[in-house]
């Protein structure tokens, strides 16, 4: 701001901000100040300046408010979109990892899979297919990478098929073609699925932090809004010799009210958010984890065996996912039911499994168990019955999730856009109770 | 109180700013650059004046395999075990290969397996199967396999060729059969030998004495590299390459997996296959040299190579005459 020549300061009638005023009171000792220094001046000018000040309090108090709860309710909506998505995420590599155990089991059978295997190996890719479609529209920032997770998918699809076309013909270059899908999906997919699932979590716990943000908002905008309501009513007091300002108590008081149930309301339901996020948002992410793993030691159970006697990397990669499983599973806890009896139930089968396989050196009836022939140890079956039992609680702990961030939303006052109407009623009470003591000055 | 207003708004549109949902981008991952396999340095061969087909002679006619084996030796060992274990291949069709629809491997190289197991616990009855532990190892493990301390196989049948820096590693039973690097093409080229396949993209597996023998007869090649044979074909069959160098057994069980590839006749390297087996059980090897031998001469060798190779590479030759006279070097 550059200040003209022509225009001497003193004589320029300018009104000044309504703050500057407030610290020049005493204008009237400074000759002719124009219109809008008498309007300021003596006890009604001073009324006139807290009345402004109250009013423009009450209605920043207001868009505080609207701020508050708009920040929160839309932190909440983003929470549910984003958990929404990091489940959808989580189920797309759960339809990989799933397709691709079918795959690497199926190469244990040779040219003729089962016919449910097929079907399940179909079906999960058909699934995971149909969840990137989705997830692509549910979150623009994802979209590059699940449009490179589709391209790769194209290749690991065709390479499947032509390991599966060659299988059925007997020719062993089949097991190559299922070795580079696997290495496609191993190396090239599932890092872009590890990317995505890692870019939701972080937006999750930045939606789940904002909630509570939302009441800042309210508590300091009430505050500092009744701390001038209090001065204001104060000044009059003595001023006026009436101890109380109807209208302008009404405001306070309607401040106060807004402030109290919009603080309570907003505190409750990040509280509510933050118990979703500890309990049933934490079992989903564990369930989704742990049958992530359940499947990767699945696979390499039959890579293992596949391998023939030089699969010990694959084992020791079991190991590890089984360990993952374990520790997830306890993460869920006593909430698991019987899926912990379940996954131990699967994990003895497999552990008879690497003995008939190691310690006999009894391929033949290592592979009967792990492609379920053998039905007294069938790895096919108790994989199943885990699989069945998880995915279930899955569902639940995720629509868990959904229902309970919806009804934190919902549970919300509509101070959202009641704020600013609340606001400005205030200060027209302000100004309805200012101008009764103003009339006394005519 | 007018002049209020477009301030209030200003603020009530910078506060709402700052509570959208932009996100950025998810990025993708950089892919890892793959670890560029170091070029397999020729060992420099140093043969000290012996032959490397030389092996050890075996000492009169092989034990009962209805009795007890020797006492002391390995094969007692192996008896006593209930089984053999052998380091195969799955995927070298014809040679040790997994049949699809078995699930079973079977191959030449196996039936050399199945010949040394019958020799230890007598042919196994009709139904029965051998008493053979196969373990499928890939070709740079042929060696380490042997000289496992904790868990080593007996015998590795893998189209190993028999040289002498690998006599410094590890024991070679007498040549079992005589291979040779040849170069397969898509049936339409007009090659009549590597001298045409100038830069061409022809693949040999990593690491593996294909590839420098293709370096040395025709340096103009672009050479790939798969990390097996099986690979290679893949990689043939995708376009990705215009050849594939290599054994010609390997080459046969390509051929018979592929219609639209053929091998040219050029053979430019001798490889003589051995069975290898560890230093530390020579009289094991004397043994397999033993088994050998009967095999080549009662017409076994022979069916075995009718039924695996024939097909591909034409009528059975003569097979590889044992050569001997290899000392054993003290323990």
């Amino acid at each position: 701001m550059t200040q003209t020549q022509s225009a001497p300061p003193a004589t320029v009638p300018t009104a000044p901000p309504p703050g500057t005023t407030l610290q020049a009171p005493n204008a009237r000792t400074a000759g002719p100040r124009g219109a809008v220094a008498q309007w300021f001046e003596g006890t009604p000018g001073r009324m006139r300046a807290f009345l402004i000040l109250a009013a423009a309090m009450s209605v920043v108090f207001g868009l505080a408010a609207a701020q508050g709860f708009s920040q929160s309710d839309g932190a909440l909506d983003r929470a549910q979109a984003n958990t929404a998505q990091l489940v959808r995420i989580q189920a797309i590599h759960t339809n990989l990892v799933s397709a691709n155990a079918d795959a690497t089991n199926a190469f244990l059978v040779g040219g003729l899979e089962p016919p449910e295997q097929r079907a399940h190996f179909v079906n999960s890719l058909a699934a995971a297919a149909g969840l990137i479609a989705e997830a692509a529209t549910a979150q623009p920032a994802d979209r590059d990478v699940l449009g490179a997770l589709n391209k790769t998918l194209i290749t690991y699809g065709g390479l499947i098929e032509q390991a599966r076309a060659n299988n059925r013909q007997g020719l062993p270059i089949g097991s190559q073609y299922l070795k580079d899908a696997n290495s496609v999906l191993q190396d090239d997919s599932l890092p872009l699925v590890k990317a995505l699932v890692e870019a939701n979590e972080k937006r999750v716990d930045t939606e789940f932090d904002g909630i509570s943000q939302g009441t800042i908002w309210i508590l300091v905008g009430g505050l500092l809004s009744l701390a001038v309501f209090a001065i204001t009513l104060r000044w009059l007091a003595r001023r006026t010799h009436r101890y109380l300002n109807v209208p302008i108590a009404a405001g306070a008081a309607l401040v106060l009210l807004t402030t109290v149930v919009g603080g309570v309301s907003l505190a409750g339901a990040s509280n509510s958010a933050k118990d979703t996020r500890s309990s049933e948002y934490e079992r989903t992410l564990a369930l989704s984890r742990a049958r992530i793993a359940a499947y990767d030691a699945r696979s390499n159970e039959s890579l293992t065996l596949i391998a023939r006697g030089s699969g010990d990397a694959f084992d020791k990669a079991y190991t590890a996912a089984a360990a993952q499983v374990d520790e997830q599973l306890g993460k869920v806890g006593g909430n698991g039911g019987n899926l912990q009896q379940l996954w131990t139930a699967y994990k003895s089968v497999h552990d008879k499994v690497r003995e008939t396989d190691a310690k006999q050196g009894n391929w033949d009836g290592a592979v009967a168990m792990a492609v379920g022939k053998d039905e007294t140890n069938s790895s096919v079956d108790t994989f199943n019955a885990f699989d069945s039992s998880s995915n279930q609680q899955l569902t639940r702990t995720s629509t868990g999730v959904q229902s309970e961030l919806k009804d934190a939303r919902d549970g919300l006052p509509p101070i959202g856009w009641l704020g600013v109407p609340l606001g400005i009623l205030a200060a027209l009470l302000v100004a309805w109770g200012m101008s009764q003591r103003l009339e006394e000055y005519r | 109180m007018k002049k209020l207003i477009p301030l209030a708004a200003a603020t009530a549109l910078l506060l709402t700013a700052c509570g959208n949902a932009n996100y950025a981008t998810t990025q993708i991952p950089p892919v890892p650059s793959p670890s560029v396999a170091a070029p397999a340095t020729p060992a420099p061969e140093n043969c000290k004046g012996v032959d490397p087909l030389a092996s050890y002679q075996p000492d009169g006619p092989l034990p009962d395999p209805k009795g007890p084996m020797p006492a002391g030796t390995w094969m007692e060992t192996i008896k006593k075990r209930g089984r053999l274990i052998a380091g195969v291949s799955a995927d070298s069709f014809n040679l040790g290969y997994r049949d699809p629809i078995t699930g079973q491997i079977q191959g030449f190289d196996i039936d050399m397996i199945y010949a040394v197991a019958d020799a230890i616990f007598g042919k196994p009855a009709p139904g029965e199967a051998h008493k053979v532990e196969l373990r499928v190892i890939s070709s740079p493990a042929r060696i380490p396999s042997l000289r496992d301390t904790k868990n080593p196989v007996d015998i590795v049948a893998r189209n190993m060729t028999i040289n002498c820096s690998r006599w410094d590693q590890i024991a070679f039973s007498a040549e079992y059969y005589r291979s040779g690097q040849k170069t397969l093409v898509q049936l339409d080229s007009t090659a009549k030998n590597a001298d045409d396949l100038s830069d061409q993209t022809i693949c040999a597996p990593a690491g593996s004495t294909s590839l420098d023998n293709l370096k040395k007869r025709n340096p103009k090649i672009k050479p790939i590299t798969a990390d097996t044979d099986t690979g290679c074909l893949v990689l043939f069959q995708q376009g990705k390459a215009q050849g594939i160098s290599g054994d010609d057994t390997v080459l046969a069980g390509d051929v018979a997996q592929d219609p639209y590839a053929k091998v040219l006749p050029e053979r430019f390297s001798e490889e003589p296959y051995g069975l290898g087996i560890s230093l530390q059980h020579p009289e094991f090897v004397k043994f397999v040299n033993g088994v050998l031998e009967q095999i080549k001469l009662n017409g076994y060798w022979k069916a075995s190579y009718d039924r695996w190779l024939e097909p591909a590479l034409g009528k059975a030759p003569a097979p590889p005459v044992a050569r001997y006279g290899r000392p054993i070097p003290p323990k």
